[in-house]
């Protein structure tokens, strides 16, 4: 099949029938919030070239539960699960990016020997202990393999999130251009990080 | 045949002080570019451009990865990103060989590395210009600071510096608009610092960005990345400064996307004619004479253009008697020194990306009792504090609305402080040709570099005096760094981005290229006014120094050219 022919919007269709009843009611209102209808239309022929359909849904799910949509959107919304696409597409070097690949696969490993399913068909409760515990093994004394995919898909989550138009301008504050005040309180800028 | 006046080899920093000095003095210019045209604000494309706009989210575009595939030696600095990549050459169409592993960044469009550069402008002082003839390396420059004084005044007004004055003989004063401020994490530093260690200072970066509207440029409305380029043209470049100057006289010509083969060299006169260049697009050779000529390529395309031309009367390179060209190649070393948290200050922060940080001069080997008797020379330090932005969260554990909420509020303060070293010039650090050519077939240069044992010793200074510094400042959990790896990339020579020395001043026309006046010793109308004139390196930045000398050489040129001598 060639990938470069799916629109996004198929790839919405496909991700959708393959998860059918297993995906979760804030994951799909996720899917169908505003802010990602907005995300998605911006490019209408957009579709992932490295990520097949479930792994694009199983970075947007675990990246979602890193960054989630409180009173702001949270990663899903913004399409991080693209931006990894692109990184993994025209950025990282292949053996980088067939270790992140892996550490993917290495996830659904993991919630199949915990929960005998994969990520996706995990309960919410069992994502979360799953990814709960990837993250005390990733900052405690021995990372693994596990570790170092949590870390990277962390990292990945971050640059996504906040250097997007939501997560830089309505999460955290966008450095104002103009004049340069050096020392400042800091509830002047709005009690917000600059993004 | 088409003559000019004067022939500008380079519309970098210095070849765009040449165009504007030249013409201002009625001389007809030509400027040839190697690279491709770049219009002032037209051709800034990614300027403001938000991250999101990106596709790769503005990634630095480091060595080994995608983006970077035709770039594997610029691609080693960190200012080398997606946002700015096409200011920076392909190197595969502009290729060299590393001996030694040697970083060599070149621009390759008009303005050359001037829309890039760091910006940061320190006067020298008669500490550098004596120190050859003091310590004994190098041989003695033919100039002194009050030969330079007025020239980096006239450079100062004419291109904007903000900054504040010290009264430090080492580091002269010069013409300044009013400096940046610090921020809290800073004024912290300098207080302890300065408590500590009386006679040493912590100061704001002296940058050539304008803090008030000078020559109809406007002060800097701190976007942050000013190396995207700058609309309003509050940084010094080529485009925002030197050439609209020479294009207003109405005497200039730029011709870019032509890369100099060699100087015309007319051995009954003893005069060069003008150059041969490549067409880079059509590799058609052409032709242009003028009566005098200014290389102003960068250390190293100087090098490689004087080493290619070659006559019956210079076998070994234009204006070589002395055999020096392409020796005495420095750079400053840097990439080292130390980081740390610093407590408290939660309650401030700031507002605006300011395109600069803090300076501490050097305090070492100054004649006093902190002089050390393992190095010569010294060092400054560059450095800043801030508070840690939302990448934190991903070195410390947690996620959910807990991490999201965390990393709302900007995190705890740390400083840091990297060095920036003299480099003593040594004849076994060059440049010569080799025997592969390029596209256009010009020899590719064979860069043979290292740091000797005195840089070397420095670095161990270097890291263990901004530690001690931070800690006295009572900076917590500092940790020193040093990024040099022997035989390796790291901190290797070229990195600095301030190569420079490989056609250098001398009073003895048997040991130097260049006279007082940047005058080829040999032949009376070449002149070479880039960083491959100096006779040794300081540790404070370059550039306004090479503009000072050009600005200087060119009264002189114009003058010797009326009196009949060129």
């Amino acid at each position: 099949m060639n990938r470069d022919a799916i629109s996004r919007r198929q790839a919405l269709q496909q991700v959708a029938l393959l998860l059918g009843g297993a995906i979760s009611a804030p994951t799909l209102a996720g899917v169908l919030s505003a802010d990602t209808r907005r995300a998605w239309a911006t490019s209408p022929h957009w579709a992932p070239r490295t990520l097949d359909p479930a792994q694009l849904e199983l970075v947007a799910t675990v990246a979602e539960h890193i960054i989630p949509q409180t009173d702001t959107p949270g990663a899903r919304a913004v399409g991080v699960h693209g931006f990894v696409d692109t990184l993994l597409t025209d950025h990282y070097p292949v053996t980088e990016r067939d270790r992140f690949l892996a550490g993917l696969a290495g996830l659904d490993a993991r919630a199949q020997s915990a929960h005998g399913r994969t990520f996706a068909q995990c309960a919410p409760g069992q994502r979360v202990a799953l990814l709960t515990a990837m993250d005390a093994q990733a900052y405690g004394p021995s990372r693994g393999e596990d570790g170092w995919f949590f870390r990277r898909m962390k990292e990945l989550t971050l640059v996504g999130y906040y250097t997007s138009e939501i997560g830089a301008s309505r999460e955290l504050r966008v450095n104002p251009m103009g004049t340069y005040l050096g020392d400042i309180p800091f509830p002047a800028s709005g009690g917000r990080e600059w993004s | 045949m088409i003559t000019y006046d004067a022939i500008v080899i380079g519309s970098g920093i210095t070849g765009g002080w040449a165009a504007k000095e030249l013409t201002e003095k009625g001389l007809r210019t030509l400027v040839i570019e190697r690279g491709r045209n770049v219009v002032h604000r037209k051709d800034y494309i990614t300027e403001h451009k938000p991250a999101w706009e990106m596709p790769l989210h503005n990634a630095r575009l480091s060595v080994g990865t995608r983006g970077a595939e035709e770039y594997p030696v610029q691609a080693r600095t960190n200012q080398f990103r997606e946002s700015n990549k096409h200011f920076f050459v392909n190197d595969h169409k502009h290729p060299y060989i590393e001996e030694k592993p040697f970083t060599w960044i070149q621009g390759d469009q008009v303005g050359g590395k001037s829309l890039i550069w760091g910006r940061q402008v320190y006067r020298w002082s008669d500490l550098d210009f004596e120190a050859n003839l003091r310590d004994g390396h190098g041989v003695d420059w033919p100039i002194r600071y009050a030969d330079v004084a007025p020239w980096y005044s006239y450079v100062e007004r004419f291109i904007g510096v903000s900054g504040e004055k010290l009264g430090l003989p080492h580091l002269p004063d010069g013409e300044f608009q009013p400096p940046m401020e610090m921020n809290a994490g800073e004024k912290l530093v300098k207080a302890g610092v300065e408590k500590a260690f009386p006679g040493r200072h912590v100061t704001i970066g002296r940058v050539a960005i304008l803090t008030q509207p000078l020559h109809g440029r406007l002060p800097c409305h701190y976007c942050g990345p000013c190396e995207r380029g700058c609309s309003t043209g509050s940084y010094f470049s080529s485009q925002a400064s030197t050439l609209p100057a020479a294009q207003a006289t109405g005497r200039l010509t730029i011709v870019p996307d032509s890369i100099v083969h060699s100087v015309l060299y007319d051995a009954s006169k003893n005069r060069v004619t003008g150059v041969r260049v490549v067409d880079t697009n059509t590799k058609a050779t052409r032709e242009y004479y003028a009566r005098v000529v200014f290389v102003c390529a960068s250390a190293l395309g100087t090098a490689r253009i004087l080493l290619n031309s070659t006559s019956a009367r210079f076998p070994n390179g234009l204006a070589n008697s002395s055999g020096v060209l392409g020796h005495y190649l420095m750079d400053h070393h840097f990439l080292v020194g130390a980081r740390g948290r610093i407590d408290g200050l939660l309650d401030r922060y700031y507002q605006g990306n300011r395109p600069n940080g803090i300076y501490i001069p050097r305090f070492r080997n100054l004649g006093d009792d902190a002089s050390r008797r393992d190095y010569v020379r010294g060092f400054g330090y560059q450095g800043g504090a801030g508070r840690e932005g939302w990448g934190r969260g991903s070195s410390e554990a947690g996620l959910g609305v807990e991490l999201k909420r965390r990393l709302q509020e900007p995190g705890g303060w740390s400083m840091g402080l990297t060095g920036f070293g003299e480099c003593l010039p040594r004849e076994d650090n060059y440049a010569a040709l080799s025997d592969q050519t390029d596209e256009f077939g010009i020899p590719v240069l064979r860069i043979h570099c290292t740091w000797g044992d005195n840089e070397l010793a420095m670095r161990t200074d270097m890291a263990a005096s901004a530690a001690e510094m931070l800690q006295a400042a009572g900076v917590k959990d500092v940790r020193t760094y040093d990024a040099h790896r022997e035989e390796g990339l790291g901190a290797e020579p070229g990195l600095g981005i301030h190569e420079m020395g490989t056609a250098r001043m001398g009073r003895d026309p048997r040991t130097s290229v260049l006279s007082a006046h940047n005058q080829a010793h040999d032949v009376p109308n070449l002149f070479v006014t880039d960083g491959a004139c100096m006779a040794s390196s300081s540790c404070v930045n370059p550039s306004i120094t090479y503009m000072a000398l050009t600005a200087r050489a060119c009264e002189y040129a114009v003058g010797e050219l009326k009196r009949g001598n060129l």
